[in-house]
């Protein structure tokens, strides 16, 4: 019995024993599996943060000691009508951008919403082709396209009888080019999150309503779009911020000319690394982190359903 | 809008009319280019619209890889996606399990800096990733292109959702038969979610491929180049100072050279357009 009893004892501590090592390498193994990551954002974005905060307060070029100038950099930004115009240049783009293209994409999307649509499946997929090619690779084609003498756009215009137009050489048409990519690269993304929006709707909504004599047009206004309210606004803020931040298609297509036509938000900050401006390039760079989050916030907040 | 109310036949017809335009509209830009990329160079500037009675040659092709160093391009980018994406599809889901199967102190702390990666535009990181890369000499290497942003916060996020609905039955089921805690993450967890790996996969080959603002701020060197920054390097030479008697020949090469940049992922998405569709909507959720 009491044999029984103190091997009971020490089997049971042997087992606490083991229980206390498999909970300490427990304790141990999550950290492990986040030390990747955690190594990688501290060493690729928190040092830089950090850095290119102080580095705001400063003038610098990229050698020899920082100058500490408080906040002239921003005031510099503030009172530069460039810095202005590269905000204002983007705005614009971004109207050229966002109203044609949901319109574009929930057009398609809720075409493409109808299981029994023939070649429902080319189309979506060929929707997508252009959001998969390579950006430069695809901006290049823009320049030869748009090009005013040589372009395809120019010629088929001119088989209609229409004028050529100075596609990528004017202030007024460069903008509209620049967005017509933007469109044509993203709207396929965007189809795509809509249709998912759609797809999630329950189809007995819609049946209702045409059996209480609702009509297609009407359908679509008073039960699809509340529904995919949350989605759209979803589509609109990401899009937000991409129009923002954009800055590949103005630097390999126009090099933001003409007279500066096409200098996004995101290559006028790129421009200060080029002329090695690299304290005023900082406060740009959390200038814009302003401008974007509060652009975010501004429209979740209005596309927020009001209850 | 007329398409809207009237009978269901002339609608059906309307809305394929609508789609094939749209579609045509989404495919001519790149099926003109890699058309044209076969047409002598003087006939793609005259006759851009002439795309089947000109002539067929290979020149362009031959001019581009006499000239332009895509075959540099191709390596560095094909290193970069090697070292990076495995980076990526191991160090991703390896955090996502962390996250997703242990509690412990710190967690949400840890978490939260995922959540202020996914938010942060790209562009702020430029200056102060270009002035890191000086201090440790690493601008024009590999490690400048391959290790920022290589465990990447979106995709933890997406892969702790996937591993989240992993059943804890099935880990501790693996704990009782003797699986350590990192065995269980290769042996059970990778298993079972290779869909959501496969849609990562393919996201993840196409961000690295295309990928364009880090690279040529930070490896912008005729030997460091990747093929994307080899390819906005062509786009200089015609939008820059344009030479004239030059201007079909560069044309020719620089669609030569962007069909063979576009064709690589072209295939791959209508291979894989299945999994790259999944891997476009679990991006669509990070917000």
């Amino acid at each position: 019995m009491t044999a029984t009893a103190a091997e009971t004892a020490r089997a049971s501590q042997a087992g606490s024993m083991r229980r206390w090592r498999r909970s300490a390498r427990k304790w141990l193994w999550p950290y492990l599996f986040v030390a990747p990551f955690v190594a990688v954002f501290v060493a690729f974005s928190v040092y830089p943060l950090v850095f290119t905060f102080r580095l705001s307060f400063t003038r610098w070029h990229g050698t020899g000691p920082a100058q500490w100038v408080g906040w002239d950099n921003y005031g510099y930004l503030l009172s530069n009508p460039a810095f202005w115009d590269s905000l204002q240049n983007s705005a614009v783009l971004w109207l050229l951008v966002i109203p044609a293209q949901m319109l574009l994409a929930l057009a398609i999307a809720l075409l493409l919403n109808n299981a029994a649509l023939r070649l429902r499946n080319l189309y979506r997929v060929a929707i997508i082709v252009p959001f998969v090619t390579p950006l430069v690779a695809v901006a290049q084609i823009w320049i030869v396209l748009f090009d005013k003498d040589y372009g395809a756009i120019n010629s088929a215009l001119g088989l209609f009888g229409l004028p050529e137009v100075g596609w990528l050489v004017t202030s007024q048409w460069a903008k509209p080019t620049l967005a017509l990519l933007f469109i044509w690269k993203t709207t396929g993304f965007i189809m795509i999150i809509l249709l998912s929006g759609l797809q999630s709707i329950d189809p007995a909504y819609n049946d209702a309503a045409a059996i209480d004599g609702a009509g297609r047009l009407r359908q679509v206004t008073s039960i699809t779009l509340p529904l995919i309210r949350r989605t759209l606004m979803f589509a609109v803020v990401m899009q937000t911020l991409a129009v923002f931040q954009m800055f590949t298609e103005p630097y390999v297509v126009t090099k933001g000319g003409p007279y500066s036509s096409t200098t996004t938000a995101g290559l006028y900050l790129y421009n200060h690394i080029n002329r090695a401006d690299l304290g005023t390039g900082s406060a740009n760079s959390f200038l814009l982190v302003v401008i974007v989050m509060g652009l975010s916030l501004l429209f979740v907040r209005l596309l927020r359903p009001k209850d | 809008m007329t398409t809207i109310t009237s009978a269901p036949g002339t609608r059906r017809a309307g809305s394929q009319l609508f789609l094939a335009v749209v579609t045509l509209a989404f495919l001519a830009p790149v099926a003109w280019a890699v058309i044209s990329a076969f047409k002598p160079p003087t006939d793609i500037i005259q006759r851009p619209l002439d795309l089947f009675s000109a002539g067929f040659t290979l020149e362009n092709y031959q001019h581009m890889f006499e000239d332009v160093p895509i075959g540099q391009g191709f390596l560095n980018t094909a290193i970069v996606l090697v070292c990076k994406g495995s980076i990526t599809m191991i160090g991703a889901p390896l955090a996502a399990y962390g996250f997703a199967k242990y509690r412990f102190p710190g967690r949400n702390l840890i978490f939260a800096a995922v959540l202020v990666t996914l938010m942060l535009p790209v562009i702020v990181l430029i200056i102060p990733l270009l002035l890191e890369m000086k201090q440790l000499d690493w601008v024009n290497t590999y490690q400048a292109l391959i290790l920022p942003g290589s465990v990447d916060a979106f995709a933890i996020f997406w892969m702790r959702q996937v591993i989240t609905a992993v059943p804890d039955e099935m880990l501790e089921a693996g704990r009782i038969d003797g699986c350590g805690e990192f065995g269980l993450f290769w042996r059970i967890v990778m298993p079972v979610i290779r869909p959501g790996l496969a849609g990562l996969g393919v996201l993840t080959i196409m961000n690295i491929y295309n990928d364009f603002v880090w690279p040529v701020v930070a490896a912008s060197s005729t030997k460091m180049a990747t093929l994307q920054v080899v390819l906005s390097t062509l786009a200089q030479n015609i939008s820059g100072h344009r030479i004239s008697a030059d201007y079909a020949t560069v044309t020719g090469e620089l669609l030569a050279a962007s069909s063979v940049a576009l064709i690589p992922l072209l295939v791959l998405f209508i291979a894989l357009q299945k999994h790259f569709i999944n891997g476009i909507l679990a991006g669509s959720v990070k917000g």
